[in-house]
């Protein structure tokens, strides 16, 4: 019976060690255990190469192995001849197997022991299953198909990016039973990613944020691919990507203008997803959970196949934010009353406080700068989304920056900072900005 | 390569009581291509003087390797106890495939609740522990082989040392 390499990936799982056995030339075999059997693609598998050693010498001069696996469930041996192609060292595959390993070293208390050198790649020219055993009954696990069918309905159903985002948690969190889920989108201006979304978390962490390359999420967007760890690595949790970022921020990003990142504190099992539109990166799909080995290759495959849909979705609803042509109604703003607001803005980084609150920087900053400048000069309390796009002095980023998403971020952290100024949709690619109280405006120029 | 004789096993006595119990044994050889064979033996026995090793295999499920092994192929296997991670190869130039005896079943058996022990211990449940070591019913070989070197792969600075014989 021929067996797919995908019919055994919870074997690859890492739950129970593999074992590898190779050849010397004058056929003196070798055994190693292994960290890592990772499944590339259903040809293919990749090795953890983690010391030089007689494996390593073997392989290079004999390319053939065999590499036995065990089915977590039921015990089931599998037996696959290989033949070894070449190593990697950095890309995709190395970064996801680095990560994974560091969850793996961190979890067997192997820290110090373990660290990736390269990812062996190797052809799979046999998957045998090992005869005998006694058959035993296993759970079988979940369909993931329906579940997935009816994320991808609520996303269908979204007629702009704030219900987008919010759909894509729910429905995680309804059909999957993914509780814990952030949305990043991606700054490229910037090369980080900001929280959009969030949901299963005391804090929503909206506006916080992560450079390309730190923790999971930070890794996963610089390689565009989707990373998923059983065992979460100390040096790959938020917190620590986060405090280390801090350390060593050179770009003038001062901690007071940092908005905490949110995620769990004992995070076990890590998934992170690129929406990709092609090449181009939009933002991060992110779930986890405090259960060990939490998702399977299925719970990847699906939330990849949503994050695509998201995608799309997400663009194509961005688009029609800015197609709308009809300017903005210019009756005057009610006069608010009460104790006046004091808005300051920093022209050097376009961070706001609001009486003396951090509350925004960078592009959503400056946005926010236009519009009280506007309404307190001009009385204006209508907005087009165009207009900000077309406005020479905020100086936007190119089309492919979502405006859209930054104004979703801008009104969300009001929401949770001001209650006195509220931000609302009017209509497709246009907003209200709501002023209850008197504004006082404080502009600190670029020294 | 290091010659052993009759009066120096490269097995110590801690290491002969090592791998006949609480481990994970796995057996390797290969073919006239130096195409590599692979299985699990299901616990092992050590001749008094520790030169000769006999491990226990299912037969239907080791069908490369005691080809292998007829024809002649080298031999490596590897002890490892999970709890502990510790681990122990030994190699031989060659093996012979021997009948098992009542005694040695009942080793299977002895070996087979000593592994379940030790990986229930590190949170393995059933039905996996029962079905990882049961092999009862199957046909069954011995594999005799004289160890002619042994290296500590526990993982750590120690990983790779050779165990030199001890008379």
């Amino acid at each position: 019976m021929t067996i797919a390499l995908s019919q055994i990936r919870r074997c690859l799982e890492g739950a129970v060690p593999s074992v590898l056995a190779t050849a010397a030339q004058d056929g003196t075999p070798n055994i190693a255990y292994l960290s890592q059997v990772h499944y590339v693609d259903e040809k293919h598998v990749a090795l953890s190469y983690q010391f030089f050693n007689k494996t390593r010498e073997n392989i290079l001069a004999n390319p053939r192995a065999v590499v036995q696996v065990i089915d977590p469930a039921d015990a089931s041996h599998y037996r696959l001849q290989l033949q070894y192609l070449r190593t990697e060292t950095d890309g995709p595959l190395f970064e996801n197997m680095k990560a994974k390993l560091a969850g793996i070293a961190s979890h067997t208390g192997m820290s110090k022991v373990f660290r990736l050198l390269g990812s062996d790649v190797y052809r799979v020219l046999e998957v045998e299953c090992v005869l005998g055993g006694n058959p035993v009954t296993v759970t079988p696990e979940p369909h993931l198909l329906p579940n997935l069918r009816a994320c991808l309905a609520r996303l269908a159903g979204c007629s702009d990016l704030a219900q987008l985002f919010d759909a894509t948690l729910e429905s995680l969190a309804q059909f999957c039973r993914f509780d814990h889920a952030m949305l990043l989108m991606f700054d490229a201006s910037r090369n980080r990613l900001y929280t959009v979304a969030s949901r299963g978390y005391p804090q929503s962490g909206i506006g916080s944020e992560i450079g390309l390359g730190e923790g999971i999420i930070g890794v996963a967007a610089r390689e565009r691919t989707p990373i998923r760890i059983g065992y979460a690595a100390r040096e790959y949790l938020y917190g620590r990507a986060v405090r280390e970022g801090f350390a060593s921020s050179a770009d003038g990003d001062a901690l007071e203008t940092e908005i905490p990142f949110t995620g769990l504190a004992e995070s076990n099992s890590q998934l992170a997803v690129p929406l990709l539109l092609g090449r181009r990166l939009l933002g991060m799909l992110y779930v986890e959970s405090p259960q060990e080995l939490r998702f399977t290759f299925e719970d990847e495959d699906a939330l990849v196949v949503l994050a695509s849909q998201l995608a799309v979705t997400f663009e194509l609803l961005s688009q029609s934010a800015e197609q709308h042509e009809e300017p903005a109604t210019t009756t005057p703003a009610a006069t608010a009353q009460g104790v006046p607001l004091v808005i300051r803005h920093f022209a050097a980084d376009h961070s706001v406080f609001i009486d003396n609150d951090y509350l925004i920087k960078g592009v959503a900053g400056a946005i926010f700068w236009k519009l009280v400048r506007d309404r307190s000069e001009a009385g204006r309390s209508e907005f087009t989304n165009r207009e900000l796009r077309l406005d020479p002095e905020l100086k936007l980023p190119d089309i492919s920056d979502n405006l859209e998403a930054r104004l979703i971020l801008l009104q969300r952290r009001l929401a949770e900072r001001c209650p006195f100024l509220v931000i609302e949709k009017t209509g497709r690619g246009r907003f209200r900005l709501k002023v209850d109280r008197p504004l006082q405006l404080n502009d600190v120029p670029v020294r | 390569m290091h010659k052993k004789t009759s009066n120096s096993p490269v097995l110590d006595e801690q290491h002969a009581e090592f791998i006949t119990q609480r481990v994970s044994i796995l057996v390797a050889s290969c073919n006239a291509d130096r195409m590599p064979s692979l299985t699990r033996s299901f616990g092992c026995r050590v001749s008094p003087d520790r030169c000769t090793v006999t491990l226990f295999l299912s037969v239907p499920r080791s069908e490369s390797l005691l080809r292998d092994l007829r024809a002649g192929g080298a031999i490596a296997v590897v002890f490892s106890r999970p709890s502990t991670h510790e681990t122990l190869q030994l190699k031989g130039a060659s093996a012979s495939i021997v009948p098992i005896d009542v005694d040695d079943r009942a080793r299977m058996r002895t070996y087979g609740e000593s592994l379940a022990d030790d990986i229930r211990q590190i949170g393995w449940q059933e039905p996996f522990v029962s079905a990882l070591v049961t092999v009862l019913g199957e046909e069954a070989v011995g594999v005799s082989f004289t160890p002619n070197a042994a290296f500590v792969q526990t993982p750590g600075p120690a990983a790779g040392r050779r165990l030199e014989p001890n008379p």
